[in-house]
């Protein structure tokens, strides 16, 4: 067992052992990890996970088999009103009293924890850009609009941690890529770490700086993503339209530290240096090879979403 | 301190910011004028004054079983309505503990019963002064106030039912459908089991405190005491039940 103490005052977030049993079924599996301030990592993992069931145990709507959660220090098992006031979250989709008026709404919340002022109803529903709808009420809204009612509410009392389970659920491409932009400047503006599941994994990278990978509750993997090797000495694939790809490959197996991983009519695809690229274009250019095409073969995070979980499997 | 008024408010905002709020109180108002209205036209014997017309209006076997009604209907959605906007979820990630929530939302609960019956009790002296203008009958003060404490406690213990229901349920017409079938189905029950001594132990033979007025006790042997202990354990047992619950229940 991990002991729950912290040394580090820049951890906001620390799982230990978290676990939920249900019926003699293990949910989460002695789950552990942490978040630094500032950090916005993605939670990933197939349907059926755990990754929501993590995600409310976080926030303390479902309660814990074993191990435990401290925000900022505070355990969320006993000492749950002084570690939950650094939380703010979005489970699932944001529901609000849809007779009330969205400053209403806001107002609810704001009566429920010490120290939010009306200038800070003001200053959050602004961030969000949603001053104009405030005095609709909530039934009248897109699903758009509520999605930012939502930010706005987990913002209200300065949480040093956001908790965003599929935040861009049900929304359209254009709804996710403005919520895109909202997390990031927030993580910036008000430097809070952020915790975001979402099963869309294009988003997931554009978002994150960190991801963490379960599957059947258990722990599989975390990687930073963005570059870590030094791009220079990095091996990429490339893959090359040639008129003539047989000629190509002669002329490349002449080469040094390419390797070459197939090769179709006109289509091939080799593992090279970053360096070496200019010598292998000249290389071919005066071989009299016609290049009309060359472009990296990249691993999307899908890929290796992929090859980590074995696929989308049903557990 | 200030962090739990602000619960109450907020509790009481989410009740009367609804449209149907006001409906409760003006069907209140509708049944009491049709009723001073029938006994202008009618003047049955026996009611003479202001008083015996509001004493006698807002007796449970009167217009008064309405409120128990209407408040259960509130009650009941209490905590459904959170359930059932999804709400739930915002409402128990503040720092605020779940018992906390859940006693002001208790709390709101009764307030809006008692609201319901200083209305109709306010309503039935109205109606019947308008009716009577005073007048010399039967009926005291003492009499009046004594029917709407049984009023009010009865519509304690029913709402208190509900709101339980309501948590063990999460359903807003479970809850609606026991807490107003039980107050159809009480009564009758115990005038069928009155024979048997251990009815006296039943809940529904102890709501209604007016029988102690009337002599019309529903098991011998009853007194008034027994009958508050007896609330008082029930209303008792039913909140131990619902804050236990409401506290681990894992919200999925």
């Amino acid at each position: 067992m991990k002991t729950a103490k912290i040394s580090n005052p820049s951890i906001v977030l620390q799982l230990s052992g978290l676990t939920k049993k249900i019926g003699g079924k293990a949910i989460v599996d002695g789950l552990s990890f942490d978040i630094a301030k500032g950090e916005v990592v993605g939670l990933l993992g197939p349907n059926g996970a755990g990754k929501t069931t993590t995600m409310r145990m976080i926030v303390g709507l479902i309660g814990m088999t074993d191990g435990d959660v401290h925000i900022c220090g505070q355990s969320i098992r006993t000492n749950f009103e002084q570690a939950i006031r650094h939380v703010g979250g979005i489970i699932e989709n944001p529901e609000f009293y849809p007779y009330m008026t969205g400053y209403d709404n806001l107002k609810q919340y704001q009566r429920m924890t010490e120290g939010v002022t009306d200038a800070r109803i003001e200053e959050v529903t602004k961030l969000v850009g949603m001053q104009d709808a405030l005095d609709k009420r909530v039934k009248a809204y897109s699903l758009g609009m509520r999605q930012r009612l939502g930010i706005a509410q987990a913002l209200l009392h300065e949480p040093k941690l956001l908790i965003l389970d599929e935040p861009t659920n049900g929304l359209d491409p254009a709804g996710i890529k403005e919520m895109r932009e909202y997390l990031k400047r927030i993580a910036e503006a008000e430097g809070i770490a952020i915790l975001v599941s979402s099963h869309l994994l294009s988003e997931i990278e554009l978002m994150c700086s960190r991801v963490i990978v379960i599957q059947e509750g258990k722990y599989v993997t975390a990687r930073s993503l963005g570059e870590t090797e030094s791009p220079k000495q990095k091996i990429i694939s490339i893959s090359l339209q040639v008129g003539d790809a047989a000629h190509a490959q002669a002329v490349i197996e002449g080469m040094e530290g390419i390797e070459v991983v197939s090769v179709t009519a006109s289509r091939m695809t080799i593992q090279i240096q970053h360096e070496k690229i200019p010598g292998l274009v000249a290389g071919l250019a005066t071989q009299g090879v016609e290049i009309y095409r060359i472009e990296e073969v990249r691993e999307t995070l899908e890929d290796e979403f992929m090859k980590l979980t074995g696929g989308n499997r049903i557990a | 301190m200030r962090n739990f008024s602000g619960l109450l408010v907020n509790e009481w905002l989410k009740l009367s910011k609804k449209k149907s709020f006001f409906v409760a109180y003006a069907i209140l108002v509708v049944v009491f004028g049709i009723l001073a209205f029938a006994f202008y036209k009618l003047s049955p014997d026996g009611l003479d004054s202001t008083l015996d017309f509001a004493t006698g209006t807002i007796m449970l076997q009167a217009a008064g079983q309405l409120v128990p009604v209407l408040a259960v209907l509130a009650a009941a959605g209490s905590v459904t309505q959170e359930y059932r906007y999804g709400t739930i979820k915002f409402l128990l990630i503040r720092a605020q503990s779940r018992h906390k929530i859940l006693a002001s939302k208790y709390i709101i609960s009764i307030v809006y019963a008692l609201s319901l019956v200083v209305t109709a009790a306010v309503l039935a002296v109205v109606a019947g002064y308008i009716v009577y203008g005073g007048g010399s009958g039967d009926s005291t003060w003492t009499d009046f106030f004594s029917n709407m404490a049984s009023l009010a406690v009865y519509s304690i213990v029913f709402v208190t039912m509900t709101f339980m229901v309501g948590i063990l349920t999460k359903s807003n017409g479970a809850a609606i459908g026991i807490g107003i079938f039980s107050m159809m189905i009480g009564s009758l029950l115990v005038m069928l089991l009155s024979r048997y001594s251990i009815t006296k132990y039943l809940l529904f033979a102890n709501t209604d405190l007016s029988v102690y007025r009337s002599d019309a006790i529903p098991v011998e042997g009853m007194t008034l005491a027994f009958s508050i202990v007896i609330l008082l354990v029930y209303v008792a047992l039913f909140l131990s039940v619902s804050f236990a619950v409401f506290k681990k229940r894992d919200i999925a």
